[in-house]
Parts: C-alpha cells; sequence; structure tokens
C-alpha cells in the first residue's frame, strides 16, 4: 500500500471511473445515463472504458432531453435503483432545472421522509479554455444554495474515487461536479497536483469533511475544485514573502464543513475565500459571513473574496484570464488581508 | 430546374462556407501539433465546423431577407455566411478579437449580427423560442418577416423543440424549424436515442406541415423552403422542414470520432452537396471557367477576411466589466470590489 | 533490459503520424511495474492511447509529461 502510494498516480477521471466501475460490478442496480457516455466514453472521460464492461444497458447513451434521463433518474431512484446521471455540462441545467431542484431535491422533504432519492448527478465544471458564457460556469453556488442536495467537489484523484464511492452508497441525491481542467485529459492538460497516489481498494472521502491540504499559522485560504491547487501555488510564493497561508479543501458544499474553517480562522484570524463561481449571492460571501458571525473575536481583519466578477463569462483570452482568478489574484488577497 | 443564376448564387454561398470552414480548421489546429491541446493555437475555445452542412444553409437562406430572422445553433458558420453575416467581423470574432461581432464577448458558438438579424447559441435547441418570439413580434407587427430556427437531429428530442412547434401552430406564426439531419448528435447515432428516423414526423403531432429533404442537395432544399418561407411570409403558419446533411469535420475539431464507422466516415465524404450542384450548374450552361471564378472569388474572400481577422488587436481586460446591462447601473457594475478596478 | 516502444499501441489512425506526447505517467520514475499493468497515457493528434509495461521491473522515464517524443522512441526502460 505504502509503496504502491508512492509509485502509483492516476488520473482524476481515472480515479473516478475505478469507482463507478467498482459500484456497478457490486450492484446491478447502479447504473449510469448520459449524452456520450456510451462509445465516446464522456466528453470529459467520466465513463472512459464502462462500456466495455457493463454494455449499453448499463451504460446508457441518451436522447438529449435532459429534462427526461435527469427526471427518469430520479423516478428510478425513487424505486430503489441507484442511477448516475451525468449533465455534461453544468451550465446545460439551464433546460431541466425544474426536474433537479423542485423534484430530486424536494421529494424526501415533501414526502415527510418517506421517500428517498439515491442517486449521483455527475456534471462537468469549470472554464480555463476559452468556451465561452454557456460552457465554462462552475454554479457551486447554485446547486448548494438549493436546499436537499449534497453537493462534492473533488480537486484530486483520490478524493475523486473516495467522493464518488460515498456518492453511490448515499441515500440521497448527491451533485458530484468534476472540474475539466482536473481530470487529466490529454488535450487539456491538468495541472500539477489533481493527479495523485490513490488506493486500489475502495473506501469513502466522507461528504461534508474538508480537508486541510496546508498547515500554515497567518491567513486561511479556503477554496475547492481548481483552486485548490492556485491556491497551493499561492501559498508557495506566499511562503517566499514570509506569509505562512493555511489552504482548506472543502471537497464538499453541502454539507459544509464549518468546524473546519472556523478552527482555521480561530487559528490564523485572517481568511480568504476563492471561488470559480461568481462573486455575487454564493460560496465567498457565505463563508465570509460564517467567520464574521462565528469568529469574529478571533478575526484580525475583514475577510477577503476572491471570486469571478458577475458577469457571464467572456470569450477571448485576455477576457478570460481577467475573469478568472489565477494564484496571483490569491496572493494579492492574502497579502492584503496580512498587512 | 433552378435558373443558372439562382443557383450561381447558391454556389457562391456553399464554396464560400466550404472554403471558410477549411481555413478556420488549418488556423485551428496551429500550434495543436503533435498532441492536441484545446488551449493553444490563435483559434480560443471549442470549433464547430459546418463543411457537409452547407446544402442547409444556402438552401433555405436564399429565401430570406435582412429583415427575417434566423437562429442557429453551435455549428452556425454556414448559415451565418448564408445569411449574409458580416464575414470579416464573424471572423474576429471567432479569433476573439477586439473588432469581432461580439468584441470577442461570444465567440464561435455565440455569434450576434442584428443587422441581418442573426443569432446562434451553444446549447441545444435553445434557438427554437426565439425564433417563435420573432414570429410573434412579426404577426403583432404586422409585417411579412419570418423567422427561421436551425436545429440539429439530436435537437428533436428536446423539450423546447416541442414546445415552441406547439406555440407556433395553434398562433400560426410565420416560422420555419431546419432541422439539419447530419445522424450523429457528437457520437450518438440518431437510431440510439430517438425512435423517429425522419424528423420531419415530429411534425405530425403539432398539426403542421413536415417536410424531408433526403439529400444535401442544394437545390432541392431550395424548392422545399421556398415553400416552406412562403408559407409563413403568407401567413399560413409554421413549417417543419429535415434536410439530409452530412457531418465531414467531426462533431468538434479535437474529435477523433474512434465510435464513428469509417464506412459511415467515407460516405460523409462521397455524399457532398457541392459536386452535386456543379453538376446542375453545367447541365443549366454554366461553363467550368466560370465556376472556377466564383470559387476563386470567394477564396480571395475568406483569405482577406482571416488575414483582416487576424491583424485585429484583442480586446482589453477592463472590457470584461462591460456589456453585462444595456443600461448599466452608474457605469462598470460591481467592479470595485471584485477586483476590476484595482 | 526492455524498451517501453509505444510504436505496439501506436492507433491505426494515426499511421501517418510520427509525433507523440506523453499525456500522463502513471508510475514514478524508479517504481516497480508488473508486465502488462498500464504505465503511461499518449496522445498522438487527437487520440489517446495506454502503454503497457512489456515487461516486469524497474521503470526509468525517458520522456517528462507533457514531453514530445518520436514514433520509434522508448519513452522508458525497464530493468
Amino acid at each position: 500500500m505504502s509503496q504502491q502510494a508512492s509509485e502509483r498516480e492516476v488520473t482524476m477521471s481515472r480515479a473516478m471511473v475505478d469507482a463507478i466501475a467498482t459500484e456497478m460490478r457490486e450492484n446491478d442496480e447502479v447504473f449510469y445515463m448520459g449524452e456520450d457516455v456510451a462509445d465516446y466514453g464522456g466528453i470529459f472521460d467520466s465513463t472512459q472504458g464502462l462500456l466495455d464492461e457493463f454494455g449499453h444497458d448499463r451504460v446508457m447513451d441518451v436522447p438529449i432531453s435532459e429534462t427526461a434521463y435527469i427526471g427518469a433518474a430520479t423516478g428510478a431512484a425513487m424505486e430503489g435503483m441507484r442511477p448516475i446521471a451525468e449533465l455534461m455540462f453544468t451550465d446545460f441545467l439551464g433546460v431541466c432545472f425544474d426536474q433537479i431542484y423542485n423534484a430530486m431535491a424536494k421529494h424526501t422533504y415533501m414526502s415527510g421522509g418517506q421517500v428517498s432519492v439515491p442517486m449521483v448527478l455527475t456534471t462537468a465544471v469549470g472554464g480555463t479554455y476559452n468556451d465561452a458564457a454557456q460552457h465554462s460556469q462552475t454554479l457551486y453556488g447554485t446547486f448548494a444554495h438549493l436546499p436537499g442536495m449534497k453537493v462534492v467537489v473533488p480537486s484530486n484523484a483520490r478524493d475523486a474515487k473516495g467522493l464518488m464511492h460515498a456518492a453511490i452508497r448515499d441515500d440521497d441525491p448527491v451533485v458530484y461536479m468534476f472540474h475539466k481542467r482536473l481530470m487529466g485529459l490529454g488535450w487539456m492538460p491538468a495541472p500539477e497536483g489533481p493527479k495523485t497516489a490513490v488506493p486500489e481498494e475502495d473506501y469513502e472521502v466522507p461528504i461534508g469533511e474538508a480537508e486541510v491540504k496546508r498547515e500554515g499559522a497567518d491567513v486561511s485560504i479556503v477554496t475547492l475544485g481548481l483552486h485548490v491547487h492556485r491556491a497551493l501555488a499561492a501559498a508557495e510564493t506566499l511562503a517566499d514573502d514570509g506569509v505562512d497561508a493555511e489552504v482548506i479543501d472543502l471537497r464538499s458544499l453541502v454539507p459544509l464543513d464549518r468546524e473546519a474553517i472556523l478552527d482555521s480562522v480561530r487559528k490564523t484570524g485572517r481568511l480568504v475565500v476563492v471561488d470559480e463561481d461568481y462573486h455575487s449571492f454564493g460560496l465567498t460571501g457565505e463563508i465570509s459571513a460564517l467567520a464574521t458571525e462565528r469568529a469574529w473575536d478571533d478575526l484580525e481583519a475583514p475577510p477577503e473574496r476572491v471570486a469571478s466578477p458577475d458577469v457571464p463569462i467572456p470569450y477571448s483570452r485576455p477576457l478570460e484570464q481577467e475573469f478568472l482568478a489565477d494564484s496571483e489574484d490569491i496572493a494579492d488577497a492574502a497579502n492584503r488581508v496580512t498587512e | 430546374m433552378l435558373t443558372a443564376d439562382t443557383m450561381r448564387d447558391l454556389y457562391d454561398d456553399v464554396v464560400t462556407a466550404r472554403y471558410y470552414e477549411e481555413r478556420l480548421q488549418e488556423e485551428y489546429l496551429e500550434g495543436k501539433q503533435p498532441a492536441f491541446d484545446i488551449s493553444a493555437g490563435p483559434i480560443p475555445g471549442e470549433l464547430h465546423l459546418a463543411a457537409g452542412h452547407e446544402a442547409a444553409g444556402a438552401g433555405v437562406c436564399a429565401h430570406l431577407r435582412d429583415d427575417d430572422t434566423v437562429t442557429a445553433p453551435h455549428r452556425p458558420h454556414h448559415v451565418a455566411i448564408a445569411k449574409g453575416v458580416d464575414l470579416e467581423k464573424m471572423t474576429a470574432e471567432i479569433f476573439g478579437r477586439e473588432t469581432g461581432l461580439c468584441s470577442g464577448k461570444g465567440g464561435h458558438m455565440h455569434l450576434y449580427d442584428p443587422d441581418v438579424n442573426f443569432a446562434c447559441s451553444g446549447i441545444i435547441a435553445q434557438g427554437c423560442p426565439p425564433a417563435v418570439g420573432a414570429g410573434l413580434a412579426a404577426k403583432k407587427r404586422n409585417t411579412d418577416a419570418v423567422a427561421v430556427s436551425y436545429l440539429g437531429e439530436g435537437a428533436i428530442d428536446q423539450g423546447g423543440f416541442f414546445e415552441s412547434l406547439n406555440f407556433a401552430a395553434v398562433h400560426d406564426l410565420p416560422v420555419v424549424f431546419v432541422v439539419e439531419d447530419n445522424d450523429w448528435a457528437i457520437s450518438m447515432p440518431q437510431e440510439r436515442v430517438t425512435d423517429v428516423e425522419n424528423a420531419a414526423d415530429r411534425a405530425g403531432g403539432f398539426d403542421l406541415p413536415g417536410e424531408r429533404v433526403e439529400f444535401d442537395d442544394v437545390c432541392a432544399v431550395y424548392e422545399a423552403a421556398e415553400d416552406a418561407v412562403g408559407r409563413a411570409r403568407s401567413g399560413n403558419g409554421p413549417t417543419l422542414l429535415s434536410v439530409q446533411v452530412h457531418r465531414r469535420m467531426g462533431h468538434f475539431m479535437g474529435d477523433a470520432e474512434a465510435y464513428r464507422p469509417d464506412e459511415d466516415v467515407e460516405r460523409a465524404q462521397n455524399l457532398d452537396c457541392i459536386p452535386r450542384l456543379e453538376d446542375d450548374l453545367r447541365q443549366a450552361g454554366v461553363s467550368d471557367d466560370e465556376l472556377m471564378e466564383i470559387r476563386e472569388a470567394a477564396e480571395q474572400r475568406v483569405d482577406d477576411a482571416i488575414e483582416w481577422a487576424k491583424d485585429q488587436p484583442e480586446p482589453a481586460p477592463e472590457a470584461t466589466y462591460e456589456d453585462v446591462f444595456s443600461n448599466p447601473p452608474q457605469g462598470r457594475p460591481m467592479a470595485a470590489e471584485q477586483g476590476g478596478d484595482e | 533490459m526492455t524498451d517501453v516502444d509505444p510504436a505496439s499501441v501506436w492507433p491505426e489512425d494515426a499511421d501517418d503520424v510520427d509525433e507523440a506526447v506523453v499525456a500522463n505517467w502513471f508510475v514514478r520514475d524508479g517504481a516497480s511495474v508488473e508486465e502488462g499493468e498500464t504505465v503511461a497515457e499518449i496522445q498522438i493528434e487527437k487520440v489517446s492511447v495506454d502503454v503497457p509495461a512489456p515487461a516486469s521491473g524497474t521503470i526509468a522515464r525517458l520522456v517528462e509529461e507533457s514531453g514530445e517524443f518520436r514514433r520509434g522512441d522508448a519513452i522508458a526502460r525497464i530493468d
């Protein structure tokens, strides 16, 4: 195990597929539905190789009918099956949001707990490759805002596998948001970091547990997804300037590991929240509010928020670069709160 | 048989569109060798090229005026060219330049040219309801303008399409829905996801005319569209038109099409609307020299547009914060606290 | 000593292409590998393929991740 951990590394997509395949082998009631998930193997390799082992009955290409197949996954889950439905780009939720937030997320509560919806909704998120306003959003806040869905966002292969096992086994609907730039695609090279050693046996990363990726004493940088890696890069720069940053990978948005955030903020007294999603009414505001409400006395500076501005995502390269926060933006914010 | 003049115009459109896609393919792949990297090269983002779809663009748009509306999907260039979208500005937009149609904000899937009432979108079937809206506006204002919504055969399973057909039908709106049937929704062959072979059959359930053009034959599309657009313009309501086309360059650049049988790829290369139209033109007495002249002029236009576009400046980063609203609240909205003003 | 030469997995579609890139290494330099185990993913134009270890032993990587190589080049050696 330890030798394996040090010598072998897999991409996030392969780790994700590994967990899905294991669950499908062990439970006939697990199946995968989505556009281009069978012969193509998922546009972002989210199902690469599954068709060969499980066939078209369990790895189902579906019509371009998100309302129908995501709603159908909900219905099959209410029958007790464990479907995984893939929304190819999270932006496409616009065509099927009713089935997600008025149905999938609410059946359990509206039925007074009589009904459960044990399904996973996988979806690709994120920019960095100039796909413009309709194919680059993260929308973390949108899903996390609406009650009734658990929401997870892996930043590396180890978490991708463990969160997928946990998501499929969970009796509630889990939205599993994977960042395209982290998957390890040949045509969209990942930064350093998401490819990790992954235990061969199955394991769960508990939904609702954040992870301290780097310990530090001066400032807490709280983030998720792609920006975990940008925050870690920023922390290296900050260290050179004598600022010791702690980096927290949220991994889950619902439930949110509030204690992990508060523990860190109480220790460092300073908070930077980093999000690829829009600035207003979202994650950065939520976590800043948490810190000011519950750790006010420990804060030595107002929290800083580093997020995407409230504009649709522009196409042109210099505009998208301006739009997306990079490690320099994160380091600047950390410098501001520690000044 | 169409007149030679009509066919010359159609030919001009289809060869312009084909050459445009070939040139964009070259430009797009620059810097993406030996391994394909979506973030490299002069053209940003994804690129969905429409080589093999030209008959549907030219044959329908030949009947349209500037005040008629067209909504196109993510594979829009051939339709844009046929509708008369400014070629230079469109190209600059595809290259992400400041002087592009949309100042570099939209990109190849989000081209807007209000001068000729053209728009496109990256979400499947998203253009259907706005086309219905354009038809509704024409009806309310008592104009004879029409609207055309282009969509792929994969889009005929999308709810927005069904709802649009019904809305257009019940109000007798001047809308033509044009399905470009290339048999593939990315990797999904039509028979795996749709139990209807002929997309025009979808019309039956909504009590509107459905017509099918079986081969990507520019003249046949022209004739079918003449009826459909004519019906719309004369107040006789919507039509669903399905046109067989072929996908010659994959779903997007970078699509290795491993899922697609070799025979099908070969078929798409052989079933080409351009030689067919050339045969028709020759029969109408147009010489090969004249065809070559039309082609060369088209190629020159495309080369000039690409050269012009590549010379254009990229937008300044500050432009990111402009255009969110037509009536922005107190200048640049909300930029200061978001890093935009620092 | 055995060369890890991806020529054996070169896709038919890319028969006329000689340049490729190592898209992903799945084993660290110096790892012990087993014959048949996938050690890397290479990309030739648009096509990605997995490269298996031709023998068991200790691997020495010759091409770095995202690095280019030519058909016929060994991307690693196994001792």
